[in-house]
């Protein structure tokens, strides 16, 4: 960079007035090196920096200054780059000495700009991704069918697609729908020769599928435990057995799997969450949870008078759809948006809640927001009730919402799929008073034609300063959970583990 | 063009119709030897659009389906053809069954015993005449999200069916007032979930709850005093319904398994656009009609047909669990109640039915192409006016669109053109082993393989197939030109001396415009050929000195047929003699 800064500079400083166009074109070489070395910086950090760079700025900063620390150097020579101000050592002298001259050429603006403006944005050159969370966003979430291994059987591409777009979402109706995906996956399959379905299936025809199923969405906790499960059937399978009988057995034993976890737990837990809503009950609920919406119904058919509050929050409005089964099965419903919360807690006699997971101390993942739902119920000493199935049980331990979490892509929380028509200035006094002045400066039309575009929420991926989060969960702490209702019998939180190591950990 | 992946199957087959292509006489008049399906559209044979298309989506499980007599050049093309062979995958099986006409409806071949056997899952019907520049996984996609939670098994009777609709207007070049139409009347879906990524075609997808052809459309408004009843249970059941009269069925149906019973139970289903969609979509909201249609038995599973040993083990069709009423973006349905017996009725038995659950017919499905100049093609290619247009339309595709139509050489190395002959590269499509003599001037056209073209000729929007013969001298305008047609032109004697000549007649021609037409009759001393907006049937020889607008040009038939706009023009001049 120095060898290609260090002529220009010179030759500049030799003739100033005319630049020939072998010159500018030089200028522009030496700029974009400069670039590259700063970029390379950021990212490679103060540790690893590429040797040619490191080399070129040593030599540099010798010549102009004689010994300097490497590290130093560099940041100095950052800063020299974003604002190239006169109070620094000889190095930046060199840098203004580039800089300053080109200013007085025609291309004043351009030639500062052009290294300011990456260099800033460098340091979050992704700005799609929070930093904190980064370890969260998925690889890639797949948008279409491209891209997908050639092994994915037609129903799981199908469910893949169902949950991305969320038609299936919601931890235990994912399970199933992946378990069912499954099961005609496994009829699909025929066993290569020289080897056993046991020791074939699962690492050459279940994973792809598996992994498909994760590039669509991050597997759910049950799905994970459900998949454990499988595989541990699959891999103790006789060998011996015949494939077509291995793969009804499995089949087979999928069925009962969802008829024992998930299906008939559901009754249990239904049945024995539905003694806690007593008449005049209020039950204040959030989001959707399958389980949750089956208690109340059956409380509600039992004949017990009482009323469920609703409350919701973007972007998926789950809320609305157990409002609206609620509504249709004659249950007096209040909707509530998320804001309403304190308004409405006061009223409710008893809060319920589905899971996505419980961890194993005792804290509740769940749809993000249900914290504060716990929390603002906790405070007005309102009872808070869990109702999980053992299959969402987790060996995990979280005790706050970065380490296991979802990050949704943030398009997600945008209001409408396609921006609304770019605003741009009414053509007032602004825009008039930019066109006169550029006008008048002939040389800063370029820049002053840019801003006359109003950025809207579309456009956050271009907005320096703007970065949107879209987690799926958080997590609820143990003090707040008054219950958890599972197959297994109502239990304090503490008791999760237990629970999970009885439930996932022995089958 | 390679396929870079192979995408994943979607466990679907395809049947192409290759049918009989009526309004493409001129050219298809003798099916046993060129049929539709093989007419070149910018010189790839029709039939590669549709099974490029379906590569793409990476569907390899093809069946065409073709009338007995146009099999044999099907078969002997797809061995030979190099644009067919050059596909990938394996070849298209080929399906002549007996019964089958020229003029039989789609629904009539589907109910066709030798079909009803191929299909063995859910599949998608083409028509070989379908070009799309949309993706058909992007659609395929939406097929799969927006059907029923977990109706993902083959076998499911609760899927619903998508079929593809375009406008037939707005496009610029390629749209004109001719076109068919049908007439849809759609209903919106609920809202997506979340706001569906950007390239998602989530947004266009509808409920179809009217479909018919405009003709009988028009004829329902005749019958009805110009006035289209549309029964209250509609509006009952849909608030917000879409009418729109200028979009066109493009013939591609994704399709569910239930529909091939759901067909083979309705013998007087002719047309599949028609009859069963419409009657399918009329049935999601109309009392009782999906019982009279027999939907009731063929979504329960009962088969009228009897191809149950290809189905191995019968999957129980209810699943215990539903996923669907487990997810947290779907609400459950309203309970079932019986109905409060409040008095005794003296009607009896005859109010039993009411208490049976409403049938839950599966959504029918469409994507509506928006309007607008930038959406990527969606056309069928049914009349000459539509041939040309598409042609010329990929013509202008360069190798570096994204397009998947776009051809990778817009002028094919082995061709070899003539001194001082001007070719538009941009919107002309040169084939290969084309000769092209010196100082012609071809804009705007598409010239297939080996076709001949002498010195001197002038091309405009025109479409020459394989092999046509073009004589030194000929003006051509907007004219498609059959295989192995021959245009004369010039007697080759006329040689360099009549060059300049003839360049300058024909300069001075243009001027004169009306004029040469009266040199029509006597025209043979003229010796120059002169077509404009001419449709010339393969084989056939346009003499020297020929001058035409708008004419049919058919063997057997030396008259010509008056086509179009062009009958009054031509009979002007004619009284003008």
């Amino acid at each position: 960079m120095a060898e290609q800064g260090g002529p220009a500079a010179q030759s500049k400083a030799v003739d100033e007035s005319k630049v020939s166009a072998a010159e500018l074109k030089k200028r522009a070489k030496a700029d974009k090196q400069a670039r590259r070395a700063a970029q390379k910086e950021q990212e490679g950090g103060p540790a690893e920096v590429a040797p040619a760079t490191n080399g070129a700025h040593q030599e540099h900063l010798a010549q102009a200054q004689g010994v300097q620390q490497d590290q130093k150097g560099k940041v100095a020579h950052a800063k020299g780059l974003q604002q190239p101000k006169p109070s620094k050592q000889g190095g930046q002298e060199a840098k203004q000495d580039r800089g300053g001259p080109s200013q007085a050429q025609n291309i004043p603006l351009r030639s500062r700009a052009a290294p300011t403006a990456p260099s800033k944005e460098l340091p979050k050159k992704d700005n799609t991704v929070v930093e904190l969370l980064s370890h969260l966003y998925p690889i890639q979430r797949r948008p279409n069918l491209a891209g997908v291994s050639k092994d994915v059987h037609p129903a799981v591409l199908a469910l893949g697609l169902q949950i991305s777009t969320y038609e299936i979402c919601g931890s235990s109706a994912r399970c199933v729908a992946m378990l069912l995906a499954f099961k005609e996956a496994i009829q699909a399959y025929t066993t290569p020769r020289d080897t056993s379905l046991p020791r074939h299936l699962v690492s050459h025809h279940l994973s792809p599928q598996i992994d498909h199923l994760r590039s669509c969405r991050p597997l759910a906790e049950s799905m994970g435990n459900a998949i454990r499960w499988l595989k541990k059937l699959i891999v103790e399978l006789d060998p011996d057995k015949l494939e077509h009988e291995a793969k009804d057995f499995i089949c087979e034993e999928i069925d009962r799997f969802v008829h024992e976890r998930i299906t008939v737990t559901d009754q249990a837990i239904a049945a024995s969450a539905r003694n806690q809503i007593r008449t005049g009950s209020v039950v204040l609920t959030y989001a959707k949870s399958a389980i949750v919406e089956k208690t109340v119904l059956q409380a509600h058919e039992q004949g017990t008078r009482f009323r469920v509050i609703v409350v919701d929050s973007r972007p998926l409005f789950e809320g609305k759809r157990l409002a609206t089964s609620l509504m249709r099965a004659g249950l007096e419903v209040q909707y509530v948006p998320f804001s309403g919360l304190a308004h409405v807690v006061k009223d409710a006699t008893l809060v319920l809640l589905g899971a996505h997971s419980m961890l194993s101390n005792g804290r509740l993942q769940s749809r993000v927001g249900t914290a504060s739902i716990a929390l603002q119920a906790h405070k007005a000493d309102v009872p808070v009730i869990v109702c999980c199935e053992s299959v969402k049980f987790s060996g995990k331990v979280a005790l706050d919402s970065i380490v296991l979490n979802e990050i949704a892509p943030p398009e997600e929380l945008l209001l409408s799929a396609v921006p609304e028509k770019p605003h741009t200035y009414p053509v007032g006094a602004a825009t008039t008073a930019a066109v006169g002045k550029s006008a008048a400066t002939g040389k800063d039309a370029p820049e002053d034609d840019e801003p006359a575009k109003l950025k809207t929420l579309h456009d956050w991926n271009s907005a320096a300063n703007l970065r949107l989060l879209n987690p799926m969960y958080d997590i609820t702490p143990a003090e707040y959970i008054r219950m958890v209702i599972c197959e297994y019998g109502s239990v304090p939180p503490s008791s999760v583990p237990v629970v999970h190591r009885l439930a996932n950990e022995g089958m | 063009m390679p396929h870079a992946t192979h995408p994943p199957s979607p466990g679907l087959q395809a049947l192409i119709f290759c049918g009989p292509g009526l309004s493409l006489n001129t050219f298809t008049s003798t099916p046993s030897t060129l049929p539709k399906c093989l007419l070149p559209v910018a010189n790839r044979p029709m039939l590669w659009y549709p099974l490029d298309w379906c590569h793409r989506m990476g569907i390899y499980d093809i069946t065409l389906v073709t009338p007995p007599d146009a099999a044999p050049p099907l078969e002997a093309a797809l061995r030979s053809h190099p644009s067919l062979t050059s596909l990938s995958g394996p070849r298209p099986e080929v399906l002549a069954p007996k019964g089958l006409e020229m003029t039989s409806g789609t629904a009539e071949l589907l109910r066709l015993g030798e079909v009803q056997r191929v299909i063995k899952g859910d599949f998608v019907v083409l028509s070989c005449d379908f070009v799309s520049e949309v993706d058909g996984s992007r659609v395929l996609q939406q097929w799969m999200s927006l059907n029923p939670a977990l109706a993902a098994a083959s076998s499911s009777r609760r899927k619903g069916g998508l079929a593809i609709y375009y406008p037939t207007y707005g496009g610029e070049g390629i749209s004109s007032k001719r076109d068919e139409t049908d007439f849809i009347a759609t209903a919106p879906l609920s809202k997506p979930n979340v706001m569906p990524p950007m390239g998602s075609l989530r947004q266009e997808v509808e409920e179809v709850v009217m479909v018919m052809p405009t003709d009988t459309l028009n004829d329902t408004l005749n019958e009805n005093k110009q006035a289209l009843p549309i029964r209250q249970t509609l509006l009952a059941k849909h608030g917000n319904v879409k009418i729109r009269t200028k979009h066109r069925d493009a013939h591609v149906y994704f399709l569910p398994l239930w529909v091939k019973d759901f067909v083979a139970r309705n013998e007087k289903f002719d047309s599949i656009s028609e009859d069963v969609l419409g009657w399918w979509a009329k049935a999601g909201w109309q009392h009782g009609l999906a019982e009279k249609l027999g939907l009731d038995e063929v979504l329960a599973g009962k088969r009228s047909t009897e191809d149950e040993a290809g189905n191995g083990r019968s999957v129980e069709e209810e699943e215990e669990v539903d996923a669907t009423a487990l997810s947290s973006t779907k609400s459950a349905p309203a309970p079932v109640r019986q109905p409060p017996q409040a008095f005794a009725t003296r009607v009896g038995n005859s109010a039993a039915p009411p208490s049976r659950p409403k049938l839950a017919v599966p959504p029918l499905l469409a994507y509506m192409q928006p309007v607008s100049p930038a959406q990527p093609l969606i056309r069928r290619i049914d009349t000459a006016a539509q041939l040309a247009f598409i042609s010329l339309h990929i013509a202008r595709l360069q190798p570096s669109d994204p397009s998947p139509l776009a051809h990778e050489h817009k002028i094919h190395p082995s061709a070899s053109i003539g001194q001082q002959s001007r070719i538009s590269h941009e919107d002309c499509l040169i084939a290969e082993s084309v000769t092209i003599g010196i100082r012609c001037n071809i804009k705007e056209s598409v010239v297939g393989a080996n076709c001949e073209i002498g010195s001197n000729v002038r091309l405009t929007k025109c479409v020459l197939m394989d092999g046509v013969v073009v004589g030194d001298g000929v003006q051509m305008v907007g004219c498609i030109v059959g295989k192995r047609a021959r245009v004369e032109g010039t007697s080759t004697a006329g040689s360099k001396s009549g060059v300049a000549e003839v360049e300058g007649a024909a300069v001075k021609g243009k001027g004169k415009g009306k004029q040469k037409a009266t040199a029509q009759s006597g025209g043979e001393d003229d010796n120059k050929t002169k077509l404009t907006e001419c449709e010339i049937a393969p084989f056939f020889v346009v003499e020297a000195g020929t001058e035409a607008k708008g004419e049919t040009m058919k063997a057997f038939d030396t008259e010509g047929e008056l086509g179009g706009d062009g009958e009054e023009d031509v009979g002007d001049e004619d009284d003008e003699e």
